[in-house]
């Protein structure tokens, strides 16, 4: 695909962004979003992983499974490939830095099944980006991703002191708020189209 | 009709030796389904709800409660006694909350009859028109329960 | 075809064997805080595997810290305080901590891990519970449907409890049974003896376990138990006391006298076990020897129902009615019931019309 990592970046964020688009990665955003504090942190956490996972699941895609031929184990492959990856990530930051486990590192198991990111694995096969693409489209997700959940996490906190009828409060309140947001996010789309 | 799957799951916690040491269903090797749409035809022709039989039987089970000792007379006819056991059972529909293992027996001396049951009957009667199986010891044959409770 | 299918999946099989070595390999060198130990209220000493949470840590080594929600941090039950080494307390813990609890360092054991040596304070009551391998040494019929049973411990274990707690039987697979179940019964036995306790169990009808008590087990048997837990134990005061008891509510009673004529007393008892027939009473000749024992206590077996074939000369009717002539100061009174609810109910009930405050009716309701 002939487009410029800088603007798939831009537009990972804003045109298209994985939550508010796709509505990938809902579940953690549903629990985590009660506080802004915690929010920064899972959302960090989803940038930093699927920026690598990305990068991993395009080396693993090319250099093994298109010359072995088995493209079609590519959803298995990657959930694998995530799932030690994260591990791995845990272990690492628990043993070397502890002052970041204890802000982000509790949040990695999350992420394990955070489907936002083996969607974006997957979109990056699918749309054919170079690597360098596949990169910037995760680092766009990623971040996409953590600005949708602030903004969640904020309105939810302005929320707290607010009536809300009864069957609606948790999940669902925060779902309608997802929809308009989503809907407000569209005025976007037509800036870069990258579907 | 094949059970369905949740079905399934009811029936393998009403055997033997999972919530109660003989189970729930005694010697019936009906699907479920059949064994409640039968009573629920019983109790239909007898022209008695689920709700008014399971809110009678917990009636005389709370009138009996504090008399722990031997038999009370209720209604000028209904001799009834409850006895508690240590400890409490699960529903086996997977209900959130646990039953004592309180035993009423009430005998009806206008006719006779003479029924026997637990905390855990009155639920499975109200909630779910489950009056366990066929030879089961728990097993309340809706149209002898009717007769004891209401005539 | 079939070689194609083998080797996709021999790559799979690959590409998932190196990263599963890989993360081994990365558990062993990351994740090895060497041997831990941890202390507990300063008494015990365990040596762990660092690595894990502080909850099953604890748990291999037997102590068991309340958790219902299985270590997700979610149910806030296994709280302990942490003297040293816990680290910096977690994101995930503090929604569930108060702000004494946080000045107290109270921690969730289930999210702190064992990477140095901790030292932790827990409460007596749940560093005395155990799990605990024993043999049956005698089985007493007290009655038609309640056994007396001793369940003597492997060698060199000992169990230390407070007269009036409870332990709860891990039953064995039989006949229809499959699976495990645990059920409470109280001690009856005195904590003097440590190295058996015996239990005494009434049939209960389709019960699991009762049944299993009553008609599988035999001398020899082994049997596993946890405990001891509960908070209906004697207190240690100077006030008169009222023992109520119905059906196999015996038990814990039983432990508290025995357990009163080791370390000896002045204080008033009177004790009434309430049944419906003579065939429900039991160890009536070994209640009514401690009144040779004390200085001042009377045992009083009523009956609700007697059969005119018992003969019985003693009180009759409900055991209410009798507290008057048992209470000498309701002020200075605590009473000890066991019993069903109903009884408790009742006993409370006209316990409280006699001027026994709340707050001194010790009860261990069934279930």
């Amino acid at each position: 695909m002939d487009i410029s990592a800088f603007l798939l970046f831009w537009a990972a964020i804003f045109t298209s962004n994985i939550l508010l688009t796709n509505f990938l990665g809902m579940c953690s955003y549903l629990s985590v979003s009660k506080e802004v504090e915690s929010s920064l942190g899972l959302g960090i956490a989803v940038t930093f992983v699927l920026v690598f996972t990305t990068g991993l699941n395009w080396l693993v895609y090319r250099y093994l499974l298109v010359p072995l031929g088995i493209e079609y184990l590519q959803y298995i492959v990657f959930i694998i490939v995530i799932a030690a990856f994260v591990q791995l990530l845990e272990l690492l930051i628990e043993r070397y830095a502890p002052a970041l486990y204890y802000t982000l590192g509790i949040f990695l198991p999350l992420i394990t099944v955070n489907c936002a990111i083996f969607g974006v694995s997957l979109f990056m096969v699918i749309r054919d980006y170079n690597f360098v693409q596949s990169l910037a489209y995760g680092l766009g997700s990623g971040l996409g991703w953590l600005l949708a959940i602030l903004m969640l996490a904020g309105i939810r906190s302005k929320l707290r002191e607010k009536m809300v009828p009864a069957g609606l409060r948790g999940a669902g309140i925060s779902l309608i708020i997802t929809g308009i947001m989503a809907l407000a996010f569209i005025g976007f789309s037509g800036i870069a189209p990258i579907q | 009709m094949k059970p369905t799957a949740q079905e399934l799951k009811i029936m393998q916690r009403m055997q033997p030796g999972v919530i109660t040491l003989s189970g729930f269903l005694g010697s019936d090797t009906r699907p479920l389904n059949e064994i409640l749409e039968s009573d629920s035809a019983a109790l239909a022709a007898l022209d008695r709800s689920q709700q008014e039989i399971a809110d009678r039987m917990e009636s005389f089970s709370q009138a009996s409660w504090d008399s722990y000792l031997g038999e009370t007379l209720i209604e000028g006819k209904y001799l009834v006694q409850t006895d508690v056991y240590r400890g409490r059972l699960p529903c086996p529909y997977g209900h959130p909350g646990i039953f004592r293992k309180a035993i009423t027996r009430l005998t009806n001396q206008s006719n006779g009859l003479c029924v026997v049951w637990t905390s855990l009957n009155i639920h499975l009667i109200r909630e779910h028109g489950f009056f366990e199986g066929k030879g089961s010891a728990f097993r309340l044959e809706p149209k002898t329960l009717v007769k004891a409770l209401f005539e | 075809m079939l070689l194609t299918i083998l080797k996709d999946v021999a790559v799979l099989a690959g590409i998932s064997g190196v990263l599963a070595i890989l993360l081994v390999i990365a558990e062993r060198w990351l994740n090895n805080y060497g041997d831990c130990k941890i202390n507990i209220n300063g008494k015990r000493e365990l040596t762990v595997k660092g690595g894990n949470s502080l909850l099953s840590s604890l748990g291999e080594k037997q102590v068991f810290l309340p958790s219902a929600c299985g270590g997700r941090g979610s149910c806030g039950a296994c709280k302990c305080q942490i003297l040293e080494g816990g680290g910096p307390l977690l994101p995930t813990e503090k929604p569930l901590l108060s702000q004494a609890e946080l000045a107290d360092n109270i921690r969730l054991s289930c999210q702190v891990k064992v990477k140095s040596d901790i030292s932790i304070q827990i409460p007596d009551s749940i560093f005395n519970i155990r799990k605990f391998s024993s043999v049956i040494s005698e089985i007493i019929d007290f009655t038609y449907d309640i056994k007396g049973i001793t369940f003597k411990l492997d060698e060199g274990e000992t169990i230390d409890f407070k007269a009036g707690q409870y332990v709860q039987l891990i039953t064995e697979p039989y006949g229809k049974v499959r699976q495990r179940v645990s059920r409470a019964y109280s001690i009856s036995s005195k904590p003097e003896i440590n190295t058996s306790i015996q239990l005494i169990i009434r049939l209960v009808p389709e019960g699991i376990c009762t049944t299993w008590v009553h008609q599988n087990l035999k001398l020899g048997d082994r049997v596993n138990f946890t405990g001891p837990y509960g908070d209906f134990f004697l207190r240690d005061t100077e006030a008169d006391i009222l023992f109520v008891a119905g059906g196999s509510g015996k038990a814990p009673i039983k432990s508290m006298l025995e357990h009163l004529q080791v370390v000896g007393t002045q204080r008033k008892m009177t004790y009434f076990f309430g049944a419906r027939s003579l065939k429900d009473l039991y160890l009536t000749k070994e209640m009514k020897a401690f009144e040779q024992v004390f200085p001042d206590f009377r045992y009083v077996p009523v009956l609700s129902n007697p059969d005119p074939d018992d003969n019985w000369q003693g009180e009759t009717g409900y055991v209410m009615p009798h507290f008057k002539n048992a209470i000498r100061d309701p002020q200075n009174t605590e009473a000890y019931l066991c019993g069903s609810p109903g009884m408790i109910n009742a006993v409370c009930k006209a316990l409280q019309e006699q001027g026994v405050a709340a707050d001194k009716i010790y009860y261990d309701s069934f279930g």
